[in-house]
């Protein structure tokens, strides 16, 4: 790599970590905010786990290099994903399947 | 005899064998912590009130005052991160004092963010709120010493590329420069972590 090649690096380095401070910022700002939906915490949830998401995006994407990776490594965490959210909606299903008895 | 593929990039992977090592290993941590948030939806979903309120009561006092100390970590936790890429670049600019100076700095705040967690338990066991007061704490002290032992696991490798493993760039310095790589995606993902625990445990709830 040259030195061009890291000086743009480096720069990019320091906008996501400003970046990821604005969204810390506001996840914390989020969760003193009143969403309202349905009389919940739901809205809140949501927004603080986007805000979630897409701060694991920047660090995935940039720090970790994702968005200049190898397919084979894209393969290995889709599939990854595919899994993790197979297991995230297991609960959901186990919820789904009480709701089915009354 | 050598170990193939350490600083070659392999023609049908594309990548050197450690790389794909790692994200592999990653993969094997995406579903590790995956098992204990799918937990997280299957008992909060299941809680009428949450956090559930146990022989101390609830929580929630305790998580407000703590909401300060949290975010400071997270963005101690996010500094590593950004010091730990740039302890890479020194390596890639063959810059070796400005790698010990971020790999360093890289240690400092996962030592500060292992005190700051200290201090946290502390308190939160002081007051009675112990793994087993109810489903919310044993999830908190699961989940964060899960990753805690991830920080203190982080700390010992990075520890050894700061003293004795260094000498490597001596003689090998593409080969140091790819495990610095290495322990970096692993740092990284800690750090990923702690971005998805921090609103969980702390902030929504």
């Amino acid at each position: 790599m040259s030195a061009k090649d890291m000086a743009h690096h480096i720069a990019n380095y320091r906008k996501i970590f400003v970046y990821l401070l604005i969204g810390t910022a506001l996840t914390v700002t989020a969760s003193y905010m009143e969403f309202n939906v349905q009389n919940s915490i739901a809205g809140a949830v949501f927004v603080g786990l986007t805000i979630a998401a897409i701060k694991g995006y920047l660090v995935a994407a940039n720090f970790m290099h994702l968005n200049s990776e190898k397919k084979i490594i894209h393969w290995i965490l889709l599939l990854t994903v595919f899994f993790l959210g197979l297991l995230l909606f297991i609960p959901l299903l186990w919820d789904l399947n009480l709701m089915s008895h009354y | 005899m050598e170990i193939p593929y350490n600083v070659q990039v392999r023609e049908d992977t594309g990548v050197y064998n450690s790389k794909l090592g790692i994200w592999l290993f990653l993969a094997s941590e995406v579903m590790l912590f995956g098992g204990l948030f799918s937990a997280y939806i299957l008992l909060r979903t299941g809680a009428p009130v949450w956090p559930p309120i146990g022989e101390h009561g609830s929580i929630m006092h305790l998580l407000k005052e703590t909401i300060p100390h949290a975010t400071f970590n997270t963005v101690v936790l996010i500094a590593s991160s950004v010091t730990m890429v740039m302890a890479w670049v020194s390596l890639k600019m063959k810059d070796l004092g400005k790698f010990r100076i971020y790999l360093g700095t890289t240690l400092i705040c996962a030592l500060v963010f292992l005190i700051v967690k200290y201090f946290e338990y502390s308190h939160k066991i002081h007051e009675g709120f112990v793994p087993s007061h109810d489903t919310y704490m044993a999830l908190y002290f699961t989940l964060t010493g899960l990753h805690g032992l991830h920080i203190i696991g982080g700390m010992i490798v990075l520890g050894y590329f700061f003293g004795p493993g260094i000498k490597m760039w001596d003689n090998e310095p593409e080969r140091f420069t790819n495990r610095i790589e290495i322990v970096g995606l692993y740092w990284h993902f800690v750090d990923l972590v702690w971005i998805f625990l921090f609103p969980i445990l702390y902030l929504l709830n």
